[in-house]
C-alpha cells in the first residue's frame, strides 16, 4: 500500500488535506480527509448579547456568508419565539436564493469544470461543428453562433498568444481522465468565461437588499433593515432583471452542459464512480403557497421507496476522531501527526481532522443538492419532479445514476434551475403583500422583558446541504454556541466505529492514473463543494435540545 | 455625540475646537467669549498699534460647524446641572473647556480712565493707537510685552515721548548679564524718544474728569500721561472659584481636569496641582489642550508633560532667543560669551553640567541645536559652546518654531519661484505656527523676489512637486519592466488583452480615471496610472489564506466594474492562490517555492486571514509537509519587497481574534513583528483598496502614506459618518428608531440604531460595494466598524456606544 498526500487541496474553500492509500494498481483503498484549520468561532461567542451573533457568526465563511448569518439570527428568534413579518421572511429567502444560485454556478464553472474541461483542446475546435454539438443538448442554445465560438476561440488563443494563462495555468492539460472532444470543450469553456460576468452580476442581487456581499449586513433580530430597498420599486426590478438574466444561463448553458457531461461520462456514471454509501438527509424548507422548495426526509442505502421521516433527535456528534478532547468535547485537543507530517491513521482511536463527527441514527450521511433532489423526488414533490423527470429522461439516467460524482454536478444544476423558477414566486408574492400595504419588515420586540433564559436552534438548507445553528442563552448572554454545517457531514472523519464519512467512501475504488497528478481524487472531492471554514466546529455538549424543533 | 462648550476666545479655545471637530466632527462644540470679536491672535496684537494689520488679518481661523457665542461675559458655573450663566443667558454642556487666559494685573481700578490701559485685548490695543497720540507715554513694567510694545509705540511718529518705569535694575529678565542689558538698552535709548527709569515707580495720580491728569513717580512727573501697564498677570478664574478647586490658577490635574470630572481648564488659566505649572506659551497651551482632548474624546492618553520653550523678541536693533528648560530654576551657574563689537552675548545656563537655558542677543547659535541639546540632557562640553558660537553662517534666525534662518528662506524662495507667502506654504512652515514672524518673512519674500532668476518657469508649487514624483514614477516603472515575472503578458500584448476581454480603451480610461481620483492623485497622474497597470504583472504575488473564511478572496473575484477587473485579475501576476489556481498539492508547492526562492525582494506577499500562534501555530496547517500557518508565513514574508494583510482578521486578527482569542491569533504584522506591513482592513475589504494599493506601491516605490495602524490614508482617511450620504438627516437631528420604521422607509441616519460611522474610517460611502450596487449604511443597517481594531469587542453590534457603555455599567453595580 502507497500513501498519496494530496494538500494543499487548491479551489476549494479552506484548508482541506486528503490522503489515500492506494493498491498496486493505484487503485484507493482507503481514505482520509482532514480539516487543517481550526478557529474557534464557538468560543468565541460565548459571553456575548444575543443580539450580535448574526454579525459574529455570519463570519463562519466568507463563501456561504449570508447562510450562516441568517441561521445565527434566526436561532436567537427562535429562541425568543420572535415571529419575524412575512416580507422580512421573503427578502431574506431572495437574499439566499440568490445565493444558491451564485454559489452553484461558481463552483461549476470555475472551481470544478477543470476537471472536465481540457482548455488547450478547446483550440483545436471547428467552430461549425461545435454549434452543431450545442444542439445536441438544448434546443436553444446560450450564445451558439459559430462567429462567436470563432471569437471565443480567437479570445483563447489571444490569451494563450498573450502569455497569459491565468487561472488555467500548470493545469493538468493532456491528462487521461479529459474526455470531451474539442467542441464539446469550448462550448463549456466558452460558458466559463460567461460565467465569470455572471457571477459579479448575480452578486449585486444579493448585495441590493444586503449592502454587500461577502458578508451582508442587513439581517436583524426580528427582520431586516433594508426597508428602503423593499420599497424601492427601481431596486425590485433590478432584483428581477438580474435574476431573469441568470435564468437564461441557467437554461441555455448551465443545464445543457449538465446534460454534455452525462453524455460524456456516461461509462463512469453507470460504473457508480464517486458514489458515497447511499445514506442522505434533507431537513427541506422554504415554504411558499400551499408547497414548499425542498422536503424533509432521510435515505438509507439508495433505497428511494423508504424514505424515512427526519428526526432531529436522531442527530448525535462524536470526536473519537477528531481533535477534542474525549471527556471534554468542546476543548481542542492536538494529538499533532506523524514524524513525516502525514495523518494518524493507525490505530481506530487516532484522531486526524479538526472536523467533529456528526452522524443520524449513529450513520454518516451525505447532505447537500444531490441529497435534496433525491429526498424531495422520491416523496413526489410536484413542482420538483418535472425538472427531475426532464433531465434524466433526456440523457437517458436513472435516478440512482445521480449519486455519482458527475451526478451531484447534474442534481446541482437542476435544483439552481428550479430555484430560478421559484425565485419569480418569490418576487410576486412580496409584491402582493406590499400591495396589500403590508410594509412591516420588523416585529418589535423589548429585549429588557425577553426571557432571560432560552434555548434556540435553526436548520436551514443552504448551498452546500444543512446547516444547523444551536445557541443557549442564560443571563441575556450566550452560554454556548454550536454549528453543523454541510460540509461537517460530508467530509467527517471516521469514528471508532471506522465508517467511512461521503468524502472517504466516494474516494474508495477510484484508480489514480498517475499519482503524481491526482486529477482524479480532485474531482471526486470538488463534485461535494467542500467549504471547510465553514465545516469546523466545536460540540455543545451542554444542554442541546433538539426535540421540540419544529421545521417550517 | 457630546455637546462640548469652552470659554474664552483666544488661541487656546480656537484651538480646542478645532481640534475636537477635527477628531469627532458629530460633537457640538460652542465657544463662549465675552469679548465682541470672534477668536484672533493676540500675539499680533501689536500690528493692531500700529495698523500694520487689521483685526480680520490676525482672527483665527474656525471651524465652520462651531458656534461662537460673544459678548457672553460668564459669572456663575452650575456644575450639578452642568450649566454656565452669564448676565442675560445660560448655557448647557456635557463636557466645559474654560480657556480664559490671564488678566492684566493692575494698580488701581482703571476701567473709568481714559488715558490708562492695559494690553491683553484687541480693545486696548485700539484703545492705545487711538489715544496715546501726542501723549505722554508711560510704559509701566520691563517684561517682555512691555518691551514689544516700547518698540511699536517708538516707531509711531505721532508719539514723541514715552518713558519706561521700571522698579528694578533689570529689562526683560532678572537672569540677564549686564552685557546683554547694555545691548538691549543702548538700541531702545538710540533714537531719543525713549527714557527708561529705573528703581521707580507710580506714588501719586490725580484724577479728573475720568482722566489722570497728573502722575507722579518717585523720579518723574507727567502731565496728562498716558498710560500702559505691563506689570504682570493673572489667571482669569473669578467666576469659577465658588465652583472649583483653585490657586493661582484652577486646579487640574495632568490630564487638565479640574475637581469636577465634566470641566477642564486649559492654559493660561489653569494650573497643574502636581507640579504648581501655569503655561505662557502658545506651545505649551496646545499641548494641554491635546490633552484634554485625549481624555474627553476617550483617545489614546497624553499626560502634558512641559517641553523646552523657546520665546523671541524682535527689535530692529537686536533679537532675543530664549530657550528654557522646564526645570530652570534660579538655582545655575552661567556661562557668558560676549563681544562688544558684534554686539552679540549667548548666555548658557548650566546646572549639575547641564544646560537648562540659554538666551541668546544677536546670536547665531542654531536654536535647534540649543534645544536638542537641552532635551537630551547630556553633559555639557563647554568648550563646543565657544567653538559653536560661529556655527551657523545662515544669518538671523527668522522663525524661531521651525528653526529656519535667512539665508534658508531666500533660498527656499529663489530656488522655488516663491512670490508670496501664500506660496511659501507648501515649502516651509515659517510664520505659521506661532505667526510672530509673519510680517519679517513677508518682508524677506519681498526683498528677495529680485534674485529669483527670470528663467525658472513660472510653476506652482504643486506643479513642481507632481513634475518630481511622476520623474520617479518613470524611472520605477522602468526598473520593474525589466524583470522577467512568470505573467507574460506585457505591455506590449496589452491592446491584445484588451480586445479579449472586450475591453474598450475609454472604457479602461474612465477607469483611470477614477482610480487616479479615489486615490487622491493630480488628474495628470493618471497617464503614470495607466503605465503602472500595464506593469502590475511585472510583480509576482503570493496571495496567503490563513486563518480565514475566503471572504476577501471571494470579494475580490467578484469585485465591481466586471470585465476589468478580470483584466487587473489577469495583469497581476497571482501566482499563488490557493482558492483559483489549478494545481494542488506538490504542484502548488513547487510554484511557491520557485517565487520565493528566484524573485527575491521581487514578489509582493497578499495574506488573507489572522495568524493563530497558539498551540505551536498548528491550529493550521498547510501543505504536503504540514507546515503551520505562522511558520509558512514568516517563510513567505522573509524575501518579499512588501506585505499586504488584506482583511480586517490579517491587520489584527479580526473575528479570529476577537476575545477570548481560543486560538492566539493575532495579525500579520505582530505575528512578524514587523511594523512594516500595509493593512487594508474591512470585513471583508473593498477590492478597490488592494488594487489601488498596488498601483501606489509600483509607482512611488514606497508604501503610500499610511495612518497609525499603517493603513493606506488614501483609503482610509476619510471618516464614515462626514461622508455619509443620509449626513443631512443627522444634521436636521432626523433619526431611524427602530427597524422599519417611517425614519427607516425614508432613508433617515442610523446613529441611533448604533450605527458606527462616527467611529469608522473608510471610504466605504463613496465606493460602495458590488458595482456601486450598495453599502451597509444604504441597506439600513449602519456600519458595524469593521475596519478598526477589535471592532468585533467593540463596535459589532446595533446599540449605540453610550446607551451600551451605561447599560454594563448598570450590570456592574
Amino acid at each position: 500500500m502507497k500513501k498519496v498526500v494530496i494538500d494543499p487541496v487548491t479551489r476549494i474553500e479552506g484548508h482541506l488535506r486528503v490522503e489515500v492509500e492506494v493498491d498496486d494498481e493505484n487503485i484507493i483503498q482507503e481514505a482520509y480527509v482532514s480539516g487543517q484549520l481550526f478557529r474557534g468561532i464557538e468560543i468565541i461567542l460565548k459571553n456575548r448579547d444575543p443580539r450580535d451573533a448574526g454579525l459574529l457568526a455570519g463570519r463562519i465563511c466568507g463563501v456561504c456568508t449570508n447562510s450562516h448569518f441568517r441561521a445565527a439570527v434566526s436561532c436567537v428568534e427562535d429562541a425568543y419565539h420572535l415571529q419575524i413579518p412575512k416580507n422580512a421572511q421573503i427578502i431574506r429567502d431572495l437574499m439566499t436564493m440568490a445565493l444558491f444560485i451564485q454559489d452553484h454556478v461558481v463552483h461549476f464553472y470555475h472551481l470544478h469544470s477543470l476537471d472536465f474541461v481540457d482548455v488547450t483542446k478547446a483550440l483545436q475546435a471547428d467552430t461549425a461543428l461545435t454549434s452543431k454539438t450545442a444542439y445536441t443538448y438544448s434546443d436553444n442554445p446560450f450564445r451558439n453562433s459559430k462567429s462567436h465560438y470563432e471569437n471565443v476561440k480567437q479570445k483563447l488563443k489571444t490569451f494563450v498568444d498573450s502569455g497569459k494563462l491565468g487561472p488555467f495555468s500548470n493545469g493538468y492539460w493532456g491528462h487521461k481522465e479529459y474526455k470531451l472532444t474539442p467542441e464539446q470543450n469550448l462550448i463549456i469553456f466558452s460558458h466559463y468565461l460567461d460565467a465569470l460576468k455572471f457571477q459579479t452580476n448575480i452578486s449585486k442581487a444579493i448585495a441590493i437588499f444586503g449592502g454587500k456581499t461577502p458578508h451582508p449586513q442587513s439581517i436583524v433580530v426580528g427582520g431586516i433593515s433594508s426597508v428602503a430597498d423593499m420599497l424601492n420599486p427601481a431596486r425590485l426590478n433590478e432584483y428581477i432583471f438580474i435574476i431573469k438574466e441568470s435564468k437564461e444561463f441557467i437554461d441555455r448553458a448551465y443545464i445543457p452542459d449538465m446534460k454534455l457531461l452525462a453524455t460524456a461520462y456516461r461509462h463512469e456514471i453507470k460504473a457508480g464512480s464517486g458514489r458515497a454509501n447511499g445514506n442522505f438527509i434533507s431537513v427541506g424548507g422554504y415554504e411558499f403557497d400551499d408547497s414548499k422548495l425542498f422536503e424533509s426526509g432521510v435515505i438509507y442505502n439508495h433505497d428511494f421507496t423508504n424514505i424515512d421521516a427526519f428526526h432531529h433527535d436522531k442527530i448525535s456528534e462524536k470526536v473519537d476522531r477528531a481533535w477534542y478532547r474525549d471527556d471534554n468535547q468542546e476543548e481542542p485537543f492536538y494529538t499533532d501527526l506523524n514524524k513525516d507530517a502525514t495523518l494518524k491513521t493507525e490505530k481506530n482511536s487516532d484522531k486526524y481532522s479538526w472536523i467533529k463527527a456528526p452522524r443520524y441514527d449513529d450513520k454518516p450521511m451525505e447532505c447537500g443538492p444531490l441529497a435534496r433532489v433525491l429526498v424531495s423526488y422520491s416523496k413526489q414533490n410536484r413542482t420538483l419532479k418535472p425538472f427531475v423527470d426532464t433531465f434524466l429522461k433526456e440523457v437517458d439516467l436513472e435516478l440512482i445514476d445521480l449519486s455519482t460524482t458527475v451526478g451531484r454536478n447534474a442534481a446541482r444544476a437542476i435544483e439552481t434551475q428550479y430555484i430560478a423558477e421559484f425565485i419569480f414566486k418569490l418576487t410576486s408574492n412580496l409584491l402582493q403583500n406590499i400591495k396589500y400595504y403590508d410594509t412591516r419588515t420588523w416585529t418589535k420586540y423589548d429585549f429588557d422583558t425577553l426571557a432571560k433564559e432560552s434555548k434556540g436552534r435553526s436548520f436551514f438548507e443552504v448551498p452546500r446541504g444543512i446547516l444547523t445553528h444551536f445557541i443557549n442563552i442564560k443571563d441575556k448572554k450566550i452560554v454556548n454556541y454550536s454549528v453543523i454545517a454541510p460540509t461537517t457531514w460530508n467530509a467527517t472523519p471516521k469514528n471508532s466505529d471506522n465508517q467511512k464519512g461521503p468524502y472517504e467512501e466516494a474516494l474508495v475504488g477510484i484508480k489514480i492514473e498517475d499519482t503524481k497528478k491526482p486529477l482524479e481524487v480532485l474531482k471526486v472531492i470538488h463534485s461535494f463543494d467542500p467549504c471547510l471554514a465553514c465545516a469546523v466546529h466545536i460540540i455543545d455538549t451542554k444542554e442541546k435540545e433538539l426535540s421540540s424543533y419544529k421545521i417550517k | 455625540m457630546m455637546r462640548i462648550v469652552i470659554i474664552g476666545g483666544g488661541i487656546a479655545s480656537a484651538y480646542l475646537a478645532n481640534s475636537i471637530k477635527k477628531l469627532s466632527s458629530y460633537n457640538e462644540v460652542l465657544i463662549v467669549s465675552d469679548e465682541k470679536y470672534l477668536p484672533y491672535n493676540r500675539i499680533h496684537l501689536c500690528s493692531l498699534i500700529d495698523k500694520s494689520q487689521t483685526l480680520k488679518n490676525i482672527s483665527l481661523t474656525l471651524d465652520p460647524t462651531i458656534k461662537v457665542e460673544l459678548e457672553q461675559k460668564i459669572i456663575k458655573i452650575d456644575k450639578k446641572n452642568k450649566k454656565i450663566f452669564s448676565i442675560n443667558s445660560m448655557f448647557s454642556y456635557d463636557t466645559l473647556i474654560i480657556a480664559t487666559g490671564s488678566l492684566a494685573k493692575v494698580p488701581f481700578e482703571i476701567q473709568n480712565i481714559n488715558n490708562v490701559s492695559v494690553f491683553r485685548s484687541a480693545d486696548e490695543a485700539f484703545k492705545i493707537a487711538k489715544n496715546s497720540i501726542d501723549k505722554e507715554v508711560v510704559i509701566v513694567g520691563a517684561g517682555p510685552i512691555s518691551l514689544e510694545l516700547l518698540e511699536t509705540l517708538n516707531h509711531i511718529e505721532s508719539i514723541h515721548s514715552i518713558t519706561l518705569l521700571v522698579r528694578h535694575k533689570y529689562l526683560y529678565d532678572k537672569t540677564l548679564s549686564a552685557q546683554s542689558l547694555k545691548i538691549i538698552e543702548e538700541s531702545y535709548l538710540k533714537s531719543g524718544k525713549i527714557k527708561i527709569s529705573y528703581e521707580d515707580e507710580i506714588v501719586e495720580t490725580k484724577i479728573e474728569n475720568n482722566k489722570i491728569i497728573e502722575l507722579r513717580s518717585k523720579k518723574l512727573t507727567f502731565k496728562n500721561p498716558f498710560i500702559i501697564f505691563g506689570i504682570g498677570i493673572l489667571p482669569n478664574i473669578e467666576f469659577a472659584k465658588d465652583s472649583l478647586e483653585y490657586d493661582k490658577g484652577i486646579l487640574t490635574d495632568t490630564f487638565m481636569q479640574t475637581s469636577d470630572k465634566h470641566i477642564y481648564a486649559v492654559g493660561e488659566c489653569a494650573q497643574i496641582k502636581e507640579t504648581n505649572f501655569i503655561a505662557g506659551h502658545v506651545k505649551e497651551c496646545t499641548l494641554q489642550a491635546n490633552s484634554a482632548i485625549s481624555k474627553i474624546l476617550n483617545l489614546e492618553e497624553k499626560e502634558f508633560e512641559q517641553e523646552v520653550s523657546i520665546d523671541m523678541l524682535k527689535v530692529d536693533c537686536f533679537d532675543l532667543i530664549d530657550v528654557r528648560s522646564p526645570t530652570f530654576t534660579c538655582d545655575f551657574e552661567k556661562i557668558i560669551i560676549s563681544s562688544d563689537r558684534e554686539k552679540r552675548v549667548d548666555e548658557y545656563y548650566i546646572k549639575d553640567n547641564k544646560l537648562i537655558r540659554s538666551i541668546g542677543i544677536n546670536s547665531n547659535i542654531d536654536v535647534g541645536y540649543i534645544q536638542n541639546m537641552i532635551e537630551q540632557n547630556e553633559d555639557v562640553d563647554v568648550n563646543s559652546l565657544y567653538e559653536n558660537r560661529l556655527l551657523s553662517e545662515k544669518g538671523r534666525l527668522i522663525c524661531g518654531c521651525e528653526h529656519l534662518y535667512h539665508k534658508d528662506l531666500v533660498e527656499i524662495i529663489t530656488q522655488n519661484d516663491i512670490r508670496d507667502f501664500f506660496e511659501l506654504k507648501d515649502f516651509s512652515n515659517a510664520g505659521r505656527v506661532c505667526g510672530r514672524c509673519k510680517q519679517m518673512v513677508e518682508k524677506i519674500i519681498e526683498e528677495s523676489k529680485s534674485l529669483i532668476s527670470p528663467n525658472i518657469p513660472r510653476k506652482t508649487s504643486e506643479e513642481i512637486q507632481i513634475e518630481k514624483e511622476l520623474k520617479k514614477i518613470e524611472r520605477r516603472i522602468d526598473k520593474f519592466n525589466k524583470l522577467h515575472p512568470y505573467n507574460q503578458l506585457t505591455k506590449d500584448n496589452f491592446d491584445n488583452a484588451l480586445k479579449s476581454m472586450d475591453i474598450a480603451t475609454k472604457e479602461l480610461n474612465s477607469w483611470i480615471s477614477m482610480i487616479t481620483a479615489s486615490m487622491q492623485l493630480h488628474p495628470s497622474f493618471e497617464g503614470s496610472v495607466g503605465t503602472a497597470l500595464m506593469s502590475l504583472n511585472r510583480i509576482p504575488i503570493i496571495w496567503l489564506e490563513l486563518s480565514d473564511c475566503s471572504g476577501n478572496s471571494e470579494a475580490f473575484i467578484k469585485s465591481t466594474n466586471p470585465s476589468i477587473e478580470d483584466l487587473i485579475f489577469d495583469y497581476i501576476s497571482l501566482d499563488y492562490h490557493e482558492l483559483l489556481m489549478s494545481a494542488s498539492s506538490n504542484e502548488s508547492e513547487t510554484i511557491l517555492e520557485n517565487i520565493i526562492n528566484n524573485q527575491k525582494d521581487k514578489y509582493i506577499l497578499i495574506v488573507e486571514g489572522a495568524v493563530p500562534l497558539g498551540l505551536d501555530g498548528k491550529f493550521l496547517r498547510i501543505g504536503t509537509h504540514a507546515e503551520t500557518g505562522v511558520e509558512l508565513l514568516k517563510r513567505c514574508a522573509k524575501d518579499a519587497a512588501l506585505i499586504m494583510g488584506v482583511g480586517s482578521c490579517a491587520c489584527n486578527g479580526g473575528v479570529v481574534a476577537a476575545a477570548p482569542n481560543p486560538t492566539g491569533a493575532v495579525g500579520v504584522s505582530e505575528a512578524l513583528e514587523r511594523d512594516d506591513v500595509i493593512n487594508i482592513p474591512g470585513c471583508p475589504t473593498n477590492p478597490i483598496n488592494i488594487v489601488g494599493t498596488l498601483l501606489y506601491y509600483l509607482m512611488f516605490e514606497e508604501l503610500p502614506a499610511l495612518d497609525k495602524h499603517n493603513r493606506p490614508l488614501w483609503a482610509y482617511e476619510g471618516r464614515i459618518h462626514d461622508n455619509c450620504e443620509r449626513r443631512g438627516h443627522y444634521e436636521l437631528g432626523e433619526f431611524v428608531q427602530e427597524w422599519g420604521d417611517e425614519g427607516a422607509k425614508k432613508g433617515y441616519c442610523l446613529f441611533e440604531m448604533g450605527c458606527k460611522g462616527p467611529y469608522a474610517f473608510a471610504n466605504c460611502p463613496t465606493m460602495k460595494f458590488n458595482d456601486s450596487t450598495s453599502w451597509p449604511v444604504q441597506a439600513g443597517h449602519g456600519c458595524m466598524a469593521c475596519t478598526e481594531k477589535n471592532f468585533f469587542d467593540k463596535y459589532a453590534n446595533e446599540r449605540k456606544i453610550e446607551n451600551e457603555k451605561a447599560e454594563n455599567e448598570k450590570s456592574c453595580h
